[in-house]
């Protein structure tokens, strides 16, 4: 409990006022002489008791009197921040959530309008000399304004941002530069439409260590968000690639989170024309949405032809939160990618026997004929693999191989080197061993083959999923049977060469699939075939031959994908994400030319690492384009950046949410101004005890007053006639006396 | 006509100083209310004429002095036996109490003695007064000649209260006294112990005398109106007792009630006729007890 004006306690030192009197000049009752007292004296004893309990009674009240009128005056309060002035400097840092969600609209008023005029009404309430600093959801690190006036520009110049961090980030710069304050009172005003997304419990966890160990500072949570929000916006855009291989179709898929009553939209999908960069309507859906309904938007693009493609979604009309009214997408339409799959070919098997598994997995029949396929394999025995030139491949997979040339794995090794990717199922035909084992074979393969290994039980057990080749099982995870294909028989390779990785492991804990980065390229080794029919009663696997291999067909495309480089592009990015775009080997212009999509232009040139343009600046949400050499022989690239998904998370978290994120540490959440002038003064001064303690003296006061008039109260006059009366009767008799009397007399 | 019935109002009585007025206000004011004449058939032997009054049976007037003189005279009758009555007043100190300062009790028990032997010598009764403290003061012989009112008055008038008082010891004395038969009234507030006063009445009333106890306390007394912490004081002991008196009220009143009521079941039982009286009551009541207990003996 602190005190605003302690000198008052000494008041209560005047309770010695009414002791004394009580007990030293006790107030002499009325004196009366009364003849009847014997019937007094009989039951004098309990009454005089009753008349010392009053006493000592009303000695309490009137003690407790000045005692609550002492304590009252000093201003009592509790939960104080302990400093009693309530005028003393503050280190106050604004929190201000620059989120776009911020730019929610309503009474025609953004959120961070609404922050901006609270905070403008805020800053001269501050007490003087107070050090101020504005912080947003950008600022990596805060700092105080040299005066009021700098913060109140800063204030002014706030915008939403694209590129906001997580709130919770601003709030520890905003409490490490408090701590750091010298100054008495510490204080945080955070300016937030306290939505979902920014505060929830995982978000804030750092934070709320931070709190926890700085105890004096204040936090308040200025509530500017709007209770009941209406919202429809599209959320993230899932492609069904973002490379597409010719002729296949595009599937964009969206999700359209939707807040408030039922509402009826229309979504748009508009594809940009490359040639004239306009863009045109493709498909349309309308939706009807009802309450809080979330409805998945499903569109397909046909007939893209190769090239790169740029488009968007398109909420049509207008609502509150216009930034999550569109999403972008950016997709590369290229020829199929074309492998070379070089297999053994005996007396039991053609080469093509061998290829059937894999390439039936890379490019179905069904869709080949369609031109629909993703890859287009062709077939060479091993043999012929020295003579063939693999230029035009993307891959290069070597099925089951028998002891190859020297001249055949300097070949692999080149093509590798030169950004090529090569497989090597390794299988029952790899003996003898030692070919495997020389230097030349071993300048591919992660490690040397020791022996054949008989599993019982053993299947494709992925750990996890970080791989890009296994990014696309990630999703799927636990739903994969991968017990239904097992492995019966697989190679154990020696000690890894340096810089090889295991992908996947069998469930007996050995390497099924090692990937080894060789030059610009990359050697994958599979320990197991995948070319083994079901019928050999020997057969090492079931992966390509159990029942409904789906597994087998997904893990082949994505081998292939990884191989080619295909997986590797990504067009679509979140804003802030720093875009990497791989340029093709044979499309190098020294210098690329961006195209924001607010228009502006910007020369980008190459990262030679990388051999990739890396942009930096994908603060603003769109298409963005680069362009080289021209229309007709350049290069036509570009990627799209989209607000995260949960820009659109309007909902609001709840008081006990809150209170999950500051644990027990009180905080004080203010809607108006107000609310925020008593939260303030409350922590700052403490909850006045000052009304209470009035109201109890008030109700002291009233009880003394009605028992001293109870007790002390003159005896009851009411009844007797006063002077005039007595003097009206006298004189009137008198005259009766005077007319009577000779009468009477006679 | 003023209503001479406002003189049995002990605050109208007061304003009128002189005793005889008093007795003779009280008398005539309580006489107008009873319509009758209480004079009447007292005595069968003729006395005197007297001029007729107001009240008087119109079936008293002598219609043979009517015819002589054209004037209205009733006759009036020689009682035939007479009743002594002795007025006894109390000296005692608690006698001078009054809380409202007007009419102490004991100038009330003067009115109403001098208008009792107002009317008593008014029917030739003889009256005689005694005085008593803690033993019997004065005392004067009855008498029923008209002078005797102006003794009775004049000694009334003079008497004051003070001291202690002895009430048992001094009726006992009055009873030892009275040799004839006797209507004895007293005048007294009976503060004090209850037996030996009960006991001495009974003495009394063994005597033959016929016993009217006019038990006159003060409307405080009876009401106890005080409220606070008081310090009460007995005017005769000096005594003094501190209370909170708004919650002692019904204490006292359960009290003084007990102590009427034994009074009452005491008299009763000897026949003694108890009149509770106190100063705010009217000075009638008194004197029906008067007469209805004169009429009783007839």
């Amino acid at each position: 409990m602190t005190f605003l004006h302690a000198a008052f306690l000494a008041g209560a030192g005047t309770i010695v006022v009414p002791i004394v009197l009580h007990l030293i000049m006790r107030q002499q009752p009325k004196h009366l002489e009364f003849p009847a007292l014997r019937f007094i004296q009989r039951r004098e004893q309990a009454n005089r008791r009753q008349v010392r309990l009053r006493h000592w009674l009303l000695l309490a009240l009137r003690c407790a009197l000045l005692g609550l009128l002492a304590l009252a005056l000093a201003r009592p309060s509790i939960v104080g921040s302990g400093v009693l002035d309530q005028e003393a400097p503050v280190a106050a840092a604004l929190v201000f959530d620059t989120n776009p969600r911020m730019q929610y609209r309503q009474g025609n008023q953004t959120r961070l309008d609404v922050a901006r005029e609270v905070a403008d009404w805020l800053l001269p309430q501050l007490p003087a000399d107070s050090d101020v600093a504005v912080v947003d959801s950008r600022s990596a690190s805060a700092a105080f304004s040299v005066d009021l006036g700098a913060a109140r520009q800063r204030i002014e110049r706030l915008n939403a941002d694209q590129m906001a961090q997580p709130l919770s980030l601003a709030l520890e710069s905003a409490l490490a530069l408090v701590n750091e304050s010298e100054k008495p009172r510490k204080e945080i005003y955070v300016f937030t439409d306290l939505s979902r997304a920014a505060w929830s419990a995982d978000a804030m966890r750092a934070f709320q260590r931070q709190l926890d160990a700085a105890a004096e500072v204040g936090v308040y949570l200025i509530d500017v968000g709007v209770k009941d929000p209406t919202n429809v916006g599209l959320g993230e855009l899932r492609l069904s690639g973002q490379v597409l291989s010719r002729n296949s179709p595009l599937r964009i898929e969206c999700d359209l989170t939707h807040v408030g009553p039922a509402e009826q939209r229309t979504v748009e999908l508009y594809l940009v024309d490359p040639a004239t960069n306009q863009p045109s309507i493709r498909s349309r859906a309308a939706f009807t949405l009802k309450p809080n309904e979330t409805q998945r938007t499903d569109f397909r693009l046909r007939g893209l032809k190769p090239g790169f493609h740029q488009g968007y979604l398109k909420l049509v009309g207008e609502d509150s939160m216009a930034c999550d009214d569109t999403r972008w997408f950016s997709v590369e339409v290229r020829p199929a990618w074309r492998i070379l799959i070089a297999a053994p070919d005996d007396a039991s098997r053609t080469a093509d026997e061998y290829a059937l598994f894999l390439s039936e997995a890379l490019a179905p029949y069904s869709m080949r004929i369609k031109g629909e396929a993703a890859f287009e394999c062709d077939v060479v025995t091993t043999e012929q693999l020295a003579g063939a030139s693999l230029d035009q491949y993307g891959a290069v997979c070597v099925l089951d191989p028998r002891p190859l040339e020297p001249d055949v794995w300097q070949k692999l090794q080149a093509f590798a080197a030169e950004g090529g990717g090569v497989a090597i199922a390794l299988g029952r035909n790899a003996a003898p061993v030692d070919s495997f084992n020389q230097p030349l074979a071993q300048e591919l393969l992660p490690g040397t083959l020791v022996r054949q290994w008989r599993a019982s039980e053993a299947y494709l057990a992925p750990e996890n999923y970080q791989h890009p080749l296994l990014q696309k099982f990630r999703s799927l995870a636990g739903a994969v049977p991968w017990e239904s294909f097992p492995v019966f028989r697989h190679w154990q390779l020696g000690q890894l060469a340096e810089g090889s990785a295991v992908v996947l492991r069998y469930s007996n804990g050995q390497p099924a699939i090692i990937e080894r980065p060789l030059g610009k390229g990359r050697v994958l080794t599979l320990t197991t075939p995948i070319s083994d029919p079901a019928s050999r009663r020997d057969t090492w696997n079931l992966l390509p031959t159990g029942e409904q291999p789906w597994p087998f067909v997904m893990l082949a495309n994505e081998l292939a994908l990884y191989l080619v480089g295909g997986g590797e592009q990504r067009l679509n990015y979140l804003t802030g994400d720093t875009a990497v775009i791989h340029l093709g080997a044979d499309r190098r212009f020294p210098i690329y030319s961006l195209t924001t999509p607010r228009g502006d232009q910007i020369r980008t040139p190459v990262d030679d690492d990388q051999n990739a343009l890396v942009v930096a600046s994908t603060s603003e949400p769109g298409n963005y384009r680069v362009r080289a050499g021209g229309p007709q022989e350049g290069a036509q690239l570009g990627f799209s950046a989209n607000l995260p998904p949960e820009t659109s998370e309007l909902n609001r978290v709840t008081q006990d949410d809150l209170a999950g994120v500051f644990g027990e540490r009180a905080f004080h959440l203010a809607r108006g101004r107000d609310e925020i002038d008593r939260s303030v003064s409350e922590v700052r001064v403490g909850q006045e005890l000052y009304p209470l303690l009035i109201i109890l003296l008030v109700v002291v006061l009233a009880l003394e007053q009605v028992l001293s008039n109870r007790f002390y109260q003159d005896y009851d006059t009411s009844d007797r006639p006063s002077r005039t009366a007595q003097l009206a009767v006298r004189a009137a008799s008198a005259s009766r006396d005077r007319d009577k009397v000779p009468q009477s007399a006679s | 006509m003023p209503a001479v019935e406002q003189y049995l109002k002990p605050e109208v009585i007061r304003q009128i100083s002189r005793l005889d007025l008093r007795a003779q206000f009280i008398v005539k004011g309580f006489l107008q209310g009873l319509h009758a004449s209480p004079y009447h058939g007292f005595s069968v032997e003729f006395s005197e004429h007297r001029k007729y009054a107001q009240g008087d049976d119109p079936r008293d007037i002598d219609w043979l002095v009517y015819a002589k003189t054209d004037k209205y005279y009733i006759k009036k009758f020689e009682a035939e036996t007479n009743i002594t009555g002795y007025l006894v007043m109390d000296l005692s100190r608690s006698m001078a109490y009054t809380y409202r300062q007007e009419l102490t009790k004991f100038d009330y028990a003067i009115c109403l003695a001098a208008a009792l032997c107002y009317l008593m010598i008014h029917q030739q009764d003889p009256v005689g007064l005694i005085t008593f403290d803690d033993k019997i003061r004065q005392s004067l012989p009855p008498r029923s000649k008209r002078a005797q009112l102006g003794n009775v008055l004049s000694m009334l008038a003079n008497l004051r209260p003070s001291g202690q008082t002895d009430i048992a010891k001094s009726i006992v004395q009055i009873a030892a006294m009275l040799r004839h038969r006797s209507l004895v009234m007293l005048f007294t507030d009976l503060f004090a112990d209850p037996e030996p006063i009960i006991s001495a009445l009974r003495r009394l009333r063994h005597g033959g005398h016929d016993v009217i106890l006019f038990h006159v306390l003060d409307e405080a007394e009876v009401h106890f109106p005080f409220d606070g912490t008081i310090e009460f004081e007995e005017p005769e002991t000096h005594e003094r007792v501190q209370i909170d008196a708004g919650s002692f009220r019904a204490d006292y009143l359960g009290e003084i009630n007990n102590f009427c009521d034994l009074y009452r079941r005491e008299c009763f039982q000897n026949g003694i006729d108890y009149v509770q009286l106190d100063t705010s009551m009217q000075f009638d009541r008194a004197l029906m007890e008067y007469l209805v207990n004169r009429k009783a003996r007839y």
